[in-house]
């Protein structure tokens, strides 16, 4: 600084400098300057029948599980944004859970193989093709029968049939399909007793559904399917079917029925034979000994059975996971003939193919101990993973060590992959070809819906290749090029016919089944209890949202809270209230269970849902290898198993009993959860179908003065905000803009509203994914996403805060549409609860209490009746969230959408997903539910385009297309040709929070409960 | 400097940064408006459109049905010049002379390899922030012609960013109206711009989820 004089006079040159530096930077910082200049590529020659910047679609399979649902996938400029169902498909009509949305984060993993790769001094390096060809060429010369041996994860249709073709053509030895997360015991027993594998399950027909263990909407079967059935008959309300429960623990399945009796885990045979005296069929037990064995009364059972034989037809279903699951398939099997459902509830004629034959974990580990006796020379395995998904019992990590030579070709790098010789990465199933039949004589079709992302090759072409030169195959025997043209002879109508169904990706005709493939039979052993020695049982559950594991790797599977338990990015062992007490647990405490077989240590969370004497855990977590979003979250369940099989060779999930004992530590529960009770505020709100009949509006809660609740009128103004006094009141056409209804633009015309029926929804969460992949959303969980609260007192110093859904914790989830989940009743620990799902998302208020607290304008209500976030005049003062009273305002507290942070959500190639419609939001911004405003604006374009107006239910919004419920009804609320605009006139019909005066767009139709007869809930 | 002076330092810095914002907010100085980068290829738009009479949407051909207006393929060039190439022969009174734009676009596409030829790298010059969605194909349909935007681009030897694309620039347009009229003159339509000299501006809705989401 200059020292100060009193002789000089006016400014110096070196201040004048200084300030106009200041100001120069200032002015240059606020001008920005230029953008960064960037560069137009163009296209070598323009691929045909695409227009840049306008989508194209193809009608292709989701192989994320076995169901076989046909999805379109919208491609972009040459990449896949969005996956959505084909609603022509007939398995899944068009609608498609969250896994199969998470799909393309499959094909877009960060951490897939890039390339193929070869184990070099104990590391798999990178490879080029023709090196780990040769490689694999030369071990497999001189190889033959047995010796060689094929691994792979089913997929219905034709690649199973390819590889068996291919081992027995070449004389090599067995090909086994395994499959985690079928339910093996249901299908040798549906093979049998019905002729079908799986049967179609007409949830419409019946009056009564009965469900042991059978958890068909987690993913048990053909989940898809089976929620659009179970989901309309719901919505027959007054006659729908009654829905009852048996099972220990309460899944998402359980959460849905009207009734949850809590059987000891290991008595489901017991109570099944049982019923099936009951129901006039030959069985050696009575509802005495049932009661007895299951923990029940036999008054309990006794109104089942009377209930079950009073009310036709019924459907009565099967998905025990204990070691005698096979009996208690067959026995309900036979109740079903008894009680004459078969043909009626029961479909056997309308069967999905998609299933079997596969092989259980039993033949696994049989082959596990012939590979230990140095019997194997060569393993090839594609998609499945042993390693991660058997016991450790089974030792088949330390069996694949002695084989010398094991192939992958896995996509990712799993925990079985990693132990491989060779990985010759397949494509995803979105590059690929394939056939299945997933309903008698339909076929569809599988085809690439854009370049492959990385240097992988199809496995059916790397297999024909090692056939053609090198191995003793007769040069005839294998004369196609690639699989495509394998494939080809196999279509009805070769290529031409191939052609016609790329269309809708649909054909007629059928697939020969896999002949001679080994397939599970149903068991005979005889029903045992569960051994081992502690006070609880342990049940072990697949997880809805991430399966047997596979969808560990995706970070919108992680990120999407357990339907159930609303944790994410975790593993968790569910307590009942009482055992909890007993043992000084409270949420989030660790806990040890030990079985025989080994332990794991988790936080617990307390859940009214299991009994008092069983604890349960999900998998799916656990990983240790399977890429950075999967690797080192939570446990693996499968760690506390042994290695128990049920009669058809499948891993016995419940098979033990176990030791539970408070640990040292505690991990925060990462949940998106509040309260899982509504305190009285009417939030998920439920009438029973009684009160319907009588034309009992339900649960009112609070009246308001004013319009009706229901109205909708066109435009902008809820009635409440019309009665503006003042200044305010002005109704000059100049003061109005676009808000006058005689404005030119007409945009005053619409209201869009949707309307959401909680007598369909069933908490599945698929529409949560939904809106994450279309509206660009950040998952925020991941362990480097997260930023420690007070940044120099982190663990080690560095203001990271490494734990998995650290961001969570604090609340900063992103999630635009999250389902809440309400529990009532059941507050003494015993009696039976019942539970509401509600999803919440920004509720598009009339008169919204955010709005006016913005200063900057950043937020208003558009004439078409959108509340608007506009991003870019966001200063992120955060006043509007804390004046919604949804919570549904989301902050992005740091800049997930920007590649130079750690905490970007989208590592490359992730961010080929991004919907370039919609924009990527930047930090210090508020963010929300736009009601899909893109797709608004997209109809709106292409009706004018093609000169005519919008057409009523033209589009919908990425929720309601997806919702495998058809819970979700958007559209324009003031023009009565839209079904929204009749839904919202339901008898059932309410606003959440509607004594507030927000006049919400979005409207809620009461859940209708079936309680049993004399019941009050 | 005196101790009492140097404060006055701060009132002025406050007073000239709020000059520079000011200027920056309504000069367009924040806009990339004259932006005239040098592209790879030395494109000639006025022997194309002057010359040749081809229409905007031969090359820019999804303008009219897509929001992306679509910028050529290679092929699309190598359709013509293929057998166009940089050695014109003397024709009649016009002289023999080599064509220095053909030769940079041959560097990326020899004629008759298509499997050696190149992307063009173009230098971006219209660029909307991303948080905005501008259409093409609306406004195309809506008879604004390219040159009320893009400028006289069928004179420019060098393509420049004519209008500043800033927010005010666009929404003036859509609360005042387009003038068929002065859209045609633009583009040197002057029958044209006679013949629609009475139609009545046409509007545009204005509301920022229009473009804003």
């Amino acid at each position: 600084m200059t020292p100060p004089t009193s002789e000089t006079k006016g400014v110096k040159r070196r201040d004048f400098l200084k300030v106009l530096g200041a100001a120069g930077a200032a002015s240059a910082s606020i001008g920005c300057g230029q953008e960064q200049v960037e560069a137009l590529i163009p296209y070598l020659v323009s691929p045909d029948q695409t227009v840049p910047g306008v989508s194209t679609h193809y009608a292709t399979l989701c192989r994320e599980c076995s169901a076989g649902c046909g999805v379109v996938a919208e491609v972009r400029d040459g990449r896949a944004i969005k996956l959505e169902g084909n609603p022509e498909h007939p398995v899944n009509r068009g609608a498609l859970c969250a896994r199969g949305q998470a799909a393309l984060q499959g094909l877009y993993n960060p951490d897939r193989y890039r390339g193929p790769m070869v184990r070099q001094n104990g590391q798999l390096t990178a490879a080029t093709w023709d090196n780990a060809l040769t490689l694999v060429r030369q071990r497999l010369a001189g190889q033959s029968g047995s010796a060689v041996r094929f691994l792979s994860q089913h997929e219905a249709g034709s690649f199973g049939l390819f590889v068996d073709q291919w081992m027995s053509g070449l004389g090599y030895g067995t090909h086994y399909a395994v499959d985690a997360e079928a339910d093996l015991a249901v299908q040798a027993a549906n093979q049998a007793e019905y002729g079908a594998v799986w049967p179609a399950l007409d949830f419409g027909a019946a009056r009564l559904i009965v469900s042991i263990g059978a958890d068909f909407l987690d993913g048990w079967g053909a989940s898809v399917p089976q929620q659009l059935s179970f989901a309309a008959a719901r919505a027959k309300l007054t006659d729908a079917p009654r829905f009852v429960y048996i099972g220990a623990r309460r899944s998402l399945t359980g959460l849905n029925a009207d009734e949850w009796i809590a059987c000891r885990p290991g008595s489901e045979h017991a109570i099944a034979t049982a019923l099936l005296g009951a129901s006039g069929g030959a069985s050696g037990t009575t509802l005495a000994q049932a009661a007895e064995a299951s923990g029940l009364t036999e008054a309990q059972l006794q109104r089942l059975a009377e209930e079950l034989s009073a009310t036709r037809p019924s459907l009565v279903l099967a998905g025990a996971s204990t070691p005698d699951a096979s009996l208690v398939a067959q026995a309900v099997a036979r109740i079903n003939r008894a009680l004459g459902n078969v043909g009626t509830t029961v479909k056997p004629a309308e069967a999905i193919l998609s299933f079997g034959p596969t092989v259980g974990a039993r033949e696994l580990e049989a082959l596990a101990r012939e590979m230990e006796a140095g019997q194997v020379q060569v393993l090839l395995i594609r998609g499945a993973n042993p390693v991660y998904t058997l016991p450790k019992a089974t030792r088949f990590a330390e069996a694949l060590a002695r084989v010398p030579f094991k192939v992958s070709f896995s996509s990712y790098p799993d925990e079985t992959s990693e132990l491989c010789d060779v990985v010759l990465p397949d494509h995803h199933a979105l590059e690929s070809w394939g056939i299945a039949e997933p309903a008698r004589g339909v076929l569809a079709l599988q085809q690439p819906v854009m370049e492959p992302v990385f240097d992988t090759r199809p496995t059916g072409d790397v297999l024909l290749e090692l056939a053609r030169d090198g191995t003793p195959a007769a040069p005839g025997r294998f004369p196609w090029m690639t699989y495509r043209e394998w494939m080809t002879t196999r279509f009805p109508g070769g290529a031409a016919g191939l052609t016609q169904a790329l269309a809708n990706g649909l054909g007629q005709g059928t697939l020969p089944t896999r002949s001679g493939a080994p397939a599970p039979a149903p068991g005979t052993q005889a029903p045992t209890p569960l051994a081992g020695d502690g006070d609880f049982f342990l049940v072990v559950q697949p997880s809805p949202v991430l399966g047997a594991g596979a969808g560990a790797n995706k970070p919108w599977l992680q990120e999407l809270p357990d339907p159930v338990s609303k944790i994410c990015w975790q593993s968790w062992v569910e307590l009942h209230p009482s055992v909890a007490e007993r043992l000084g647990v409270h949420n989030g405490d660790h806990v040890t269970i030990t079985t025989a077989a080994g332990s794991l240590t988790a936080p617990a969370w307390i859940y009214l849902g299991v009994r008092p004497d069983t604890v349960a855990v999900s998998l799916g977590q656990g990983h240790t290898a399977y890429g950075r979003y999967a690797q080192g979250i939570g446990v693996n369940a499968v760690d506390a198993l042994g290695a128990v099989w049920n009669g058809a060779g499948q891993l016995a999930l419940t098979q033990a009993r176990a030791r539970v004992a408070k640990a040292e530590g505690h991990s925060p529960l990462v949940s998106t959860e509040g309260s899982a009770r509504q305190h009285g505020r009417g939030i998920a709100r439920a009438l029973t179908a009684a009160q319907l009949a009588a034309g009992v509006p339900g649960e009112v809660h609070h009246e308001f003065p004013g319009g009706p609740p229901t109205e909708f009128e066109p435009g902008l103004r809820s009635p409440a905000a019309n009665d503006a006094v003042g200044e305010l009141s002005r109704t000059d056409p100049r003061a109005l803009g676009m808000y006058d209804p005689e404005h030119w633009s007409q945009m005053t015309a619409r209201r869009w509203a949707m309307t959401i029926d909680l007598a369909r929804c069933t908490g599945c969460s698929a529409c949560v994914t939904a809106c994450y992949a279309e509206n660009n959303i950040p998952t925020v969980g991941a362990r480097w996403q997260g930023r420690s609260l007070r940044p120099f007192h982190s663990a080690d110093g560095s203001g990271w805060d490494t734990r998995p859904g650290a961001n969570i914790l604090k609340g900063r989830e992103m999630s635009w549409l999250r389902i809440e989940r309400y529990f009532e009743g059941g507050e003494d620990g015993e009696s039976d609860f019942e539970t509401r799902f509600l999803p919440m998302l920004c509720q598009h208020c009339g008169n919204a209490p955010c709005e006016p607290v913005c200063p900057v304008f950043a937020t208003y209500h558009s004439p078409d009746g959108l509340n608007v976030q506009v991003y870019n005049r966001c200063v992120g003062t955060r006043y509007c969230s804390n004046g919604c009273p949804y919570k549904v305002r989301y902050f992005n507290w740091h800049g997930y959408g920007e590649p130079a942070r750690r905490q970007y959500a989208f590592p490359e190639p992730l961010h080929l997903q991004l919907n370039p419609d919609v924009t990527v939001r930047g930090k210090g911004v508020m963010e929300k539910c736009t009601f899909c405003v893109q797709r608004i604006r997209e109809a709106e374009n292409v009706a004018r385009l093609e000169n005519r107006a919008l057409q009523p239910d033209e589009f919908t919004t990425a929720c309601a297309q997806a919702c495998p419920s058809r819970a979700i009804v958007f559209g324009d609320a003031a023009d009565p040709n839209w079904t929204v605009a009749h839904q919202v006139e339901d008898q059932r019909a309410y606003h959440v929070f509607e004594e507030l005066n927000t006049f919400t767009a979005v409207v809620y139709l009461q859940k209708v409960n079936h309680p049993a007869t004399g019941g009050t809930r | 400097m005196s101790r009492r002076r140097s404060w006055v330092l701060v009132p002025a810095f406050f007073a000239i940064a709020l000059a520079a914002l000011g200027l920056s907010a309504y000069s367009g100085a924040s806009s990339s408006q004259g932006f005239a980068p040098l592209q790879p290829v030395d494109f000639p738009h006025p022997v194309h459109v002057q010359q040749l009479g081809m229409n905007c949407l031969y090359c820019h051909y999804s303008a009219n049905r897509s929001p992306d207006p679509g910028i050529p393929a290679v092929g699309t060039c190598m359709g013509c010049h293929t057998i166009i190439g940089p050695n014109r022969p003397q024709i009649g009174e016009r002289a023999a002379f080599r064509s220095a734009p053909l030769d940079s676009l041959h560097r990326y596409a020899p004629p008759g390899q298509p499997t050696a030829w190149q992307a063009i790298p173009w230098v971006r010059i219209h660029k909307l922030p991303e948080y905005v969605r501008f259409p093409h194909m609306r406004h195309v349909n809506a008879g604004v012609t390219c040159q009320t935007c893009h400028g006289p681009v069928q004179t420019m030897n060098r393509v420049y960013q004519f209008a500043s694309l800033n927010m005010g620039w666009c929404v003036n347009c859509h609360v005042r109206g387009y003038s068929l009229s002065e859209g045609l003159r633009a583009a040197g339509d002057t029958a044209g711009a006679r013949a629609a000299a009475n139609e009545a501006p046409r509007k545009a809705r204005y509301d920022c989820s229009v473009c804003h989401y």
